[in-house]
């Protein structure tokens, strides 16, 4: 197990390397950061000082060499904007970002786990047709779009949330959160859940399929054989089946719902990672939407490790393999 | 006579609804099982026999149901019984075992679990007493060290010793009848013997019923007192296991016994009943056999009666084999 966990942070740390370089390459493609930087009046000699300043006159192989020395030293570069470690504004911003992943995770488990169940159980019943249907929506339906309509039934005609912010935090046994105070968990719920809304969508469908698939097996008959009740046959038989083809997916999943936060935050004017980096990538802010970028493949790849150890946890037949050999 | 009855089944039809029309698996069987009784059940694949043992438990496959007959046990009608009544008899009083042991039980859970929680459906009892009564029916089908096994997971035994536990589990509430579907057909011969005879041995001390179903009349002939031969559904001779053995006294049954490989003449090839079974959703007016049957004349256009030809042997034929000198 531990040689795997070696092998595995090994292969990252290539892949890591591999995409600061094409992340590095991308973006000095496009546009010239010193625009946004200076006023379009200023004199030539001006817009050099500021070029010479940021370190973008040299070759971009240096550029890219400085780069690199620096994040080995865990230095990302100065925000051209803020004027401030990339890095720094980042650790700032993420538990904004993880609050809202996480809260849009649990909301998708719960609500989608129980609904996939009971299409599973009863594919031919009208409550799966409505389910189902209900889920191609979800999945149809653009982030955007709804999270306006949200907007617009939820706190401007009915008033009953707030539309943007992240609200009051309060901190609970070191945590600052918005979990904790009322004010902040109602700022939370519209974003979480039109975060999670494309997720519960998935979260059902994963569910549906798994709980068909198991309940056809043997051993779903054999307990059935045995006279188990149909909540002990779900929760002892179907459940530990089913749980780990979702766990893996969803482990991974929480990857895109970082990534697809930004949509999300850009609407509700959530102070998280991703208004940072749509912030940054208007204003040509390389240092952020480079260090961004990086972040997010770290996260890949951390989720990836995560979700195979616990994919060999929770699966007796993968566990016990690694303990023999 | 009549209190000794353990089972029996008056007309019994179950059908699955196909395109092409209903498709009756089971098509009017009649049965009857006595206490301590072993009837094994003979029929090439897709006869019905395992529809016929999930009709018994209340277990056929949506959309497929009972549509007709009878099914009382110990006295009692089963037929019409809430899924809550099934539940109270599945496992408890007829208990059963299918044919693949490698699939019967959950990959997941450990064996002791799975095991315990068959005791536990039907008796208030706890945990350690449940645990205690596992490990001596554990003993009882041959399992040694049966505290470790307890904590095992089934990939961990081999097909054997899963169908034994299979067996153990089944035996668990000291049912009044077993229904045992080719528990042996998916293991090798040398464990096939050593479970026919630990079976023989458990019903002789118990006093408990087996209904043996195999696609192999040689290894029925090694267990069971009566046998009844099905055929696209019905049942198309019965009786005592010598007598049949004898006097096969339907050409099926005459055919199977020639396919049996103790009765081919040495250095011949086994003779095989030509032909297959016809579609179930479109079966011949008359006997279902006639397509494939040597004897069969214009009489066989009508279906016939499954008619006692001696007190204990029955056949279901227009013109039935004589018997043999
Ligand atoms: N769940 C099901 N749905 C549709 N048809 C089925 C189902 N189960 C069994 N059948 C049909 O019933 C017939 C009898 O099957 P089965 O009882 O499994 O035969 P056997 O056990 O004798 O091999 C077969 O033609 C099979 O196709
Ligand atoms: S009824 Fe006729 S066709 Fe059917 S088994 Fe007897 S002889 Fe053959
Ligand atoms: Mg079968």
């Amino acid at each position: 197990m531990l040689a795997f966990i070696l092998r595995r942070v090994m292969q990252s740390v290539v892949v890591l390397f591999v995409m600061s370089l094409v992340v590095f390459s991308m973006i000095n493609l496009v546009g010239d950061p010193v625009d946004m930087l200076v006023n379009p009046e200023s004199l030539p000699e001006e817009i050099d000082r500021v070029r010479r300043d940021f370190g973008l006159d040299q070759p971009a192989y240096v550029q890219y060499w400085k780069f690199l020395t620096g994040a080995l030293a865990g230095d990302l570069g100065n925000s051209f904007i803020f004027g401030r470690p990339a890095l720094a504004l980042m650790v700032e911003r993420f538990p904004a970002t993880l609050e809202l992943a996480t809260s849009a995770l649990i909301i998708a488990i719960t609500v989608g786990l129980p609904l996939g169940i009971y299409a599973g159980l009863r594919p031919n019943g009208w409550g799966t047709r409505i389910i189902m249907g209900g889920s191609v929506l979800g999945i149809s339906v653009p982030t955007f779009w709804l999270g306006l309509m949200m907007i617009i039934v939820f706190s401007v005609i009915l008033g009953w949330l707030p539309v943007s912010g992240r609200g009051e935090t309060a901190v609970f046994l070191g945590i600052e959160s918005s979990l904790f105070t009322l004010d902040g968990l109602k700022h939370l719920i519209l974003p979480a859940t039109n975060l999670a809304l494309f997720k519960i969508a998935m979260v059902i469908r994963l569910t549906r399929a798994g709980t068909e698939e198991v309940m056809a097996q043997d051993y779903i008959k054999f307990a059935r054989a045995k006279g188990l009740s149909s909540k002990r046959i779900v929760r002892a038989h179907l459940l530990p089946n089913i749980l780990i083809p979702i766990i893996t997916v969803l482990g991974i999943e929480f990857g895109t719902l970082i990534a697809f936060a930004t949509v999300t935050e850009s609407i509700f004017a959530w102070p998280g990672l991703g208004k940072l980096v749509i912030d940054a990538i208007v204003n040509l802010d390389r240092p952020i939407v480079v260090a961004y970028l990086l972040f997010v493949v770290a996260l890949f790849l951390v989720l990836n490790l995560v979700v195979d150890i616990i994919y060999a946890v929770l699966d007796p037949r993968v566990r016990l393999q690694g303990e023999g050999g | 006579m009549n209190q000794l009855k353990l089972l029996s089944i008056q007309g019994l039809r179950t059908e699955f609804p196909t395109p092409d029309g209903p498709l009756a698996a089971v098509n009017g069987v009649d049965l009857e099982v006595t206490r301590g009784d072993v009837l094994g059940i003979v029929g090439e694949s897709g006869s019905g026999k395992t529809v016929l043992g999930l009709s018994i438990m209340g277990l056929v496959d949506r959309p497929g149901r009972v549509t007709a007959g009878r099914i009382a046990f110990g006295g009692t009608e089963i037929t019409n019984y809430s899924e809550a009544q099934w539940q109270g008899l599945r496992g408890n009083r007829i208990a059963m075992i299918f044919q693949d042991p490698t699939t019967s039980l959950n990959p997941v859970q450990r064996i002791g679990v799975q095991m315990i929680e068959a005791i536990q459906a039907h008796r208030d009892v706890s945990t350690d007493a449940a645990r205690q009564i596992v490990r001596e029916a554990m003993v009882r089908v041959g399992i040694n060290s049966p505290d470790e096994r307890l904590e095992a997971y089934p990939h961990q035994f081999s097909g054997g010793m899963r169908q034994r536990v299979v067996i153990a589990t089944a035996l668990l509430n000291e049912p009044d009848l077993i229904i045992a579907d080719e528990p042996t057909t998916a293991l090798d011969v040398t464990v096939q013997a050593q479970i026919l005879r630990d079976m023989r041995r458990l019903c002789r001390d118990t006093g408990m019923a087996l209904i043996w179903v195999s696609h192999d009349l040689g290894v029925v002939a090694q267990i069971a007192h009566r046998v009844a031969v099905m055929y696209a559904g019905r049942i198309v001779e019965q009786g005592a296991t010598e007598v049949m053995l004898k006097s096969p006294s339907h050409p099926y049954t005459a055919g199977l016994m020639a396919s049996m490989p103790a009765n081919a003449p040495r250095g011949q090839r086994l003779v095989s009943i030509p032909g297959g079974l016809p579609q179930l959703s479109n079966l011949p007016k008359g006997c279902s056999f006639a397509p494939r049957c040597a004897h069969a004349t214009t009489a066989c256009d009508v279906l016939p009666e499954l008619s006692p030809t001696s007190p204990d042997h029955a056949v279901r034929c227009v013109s039935p084999l004589q018997e043999r000198s």
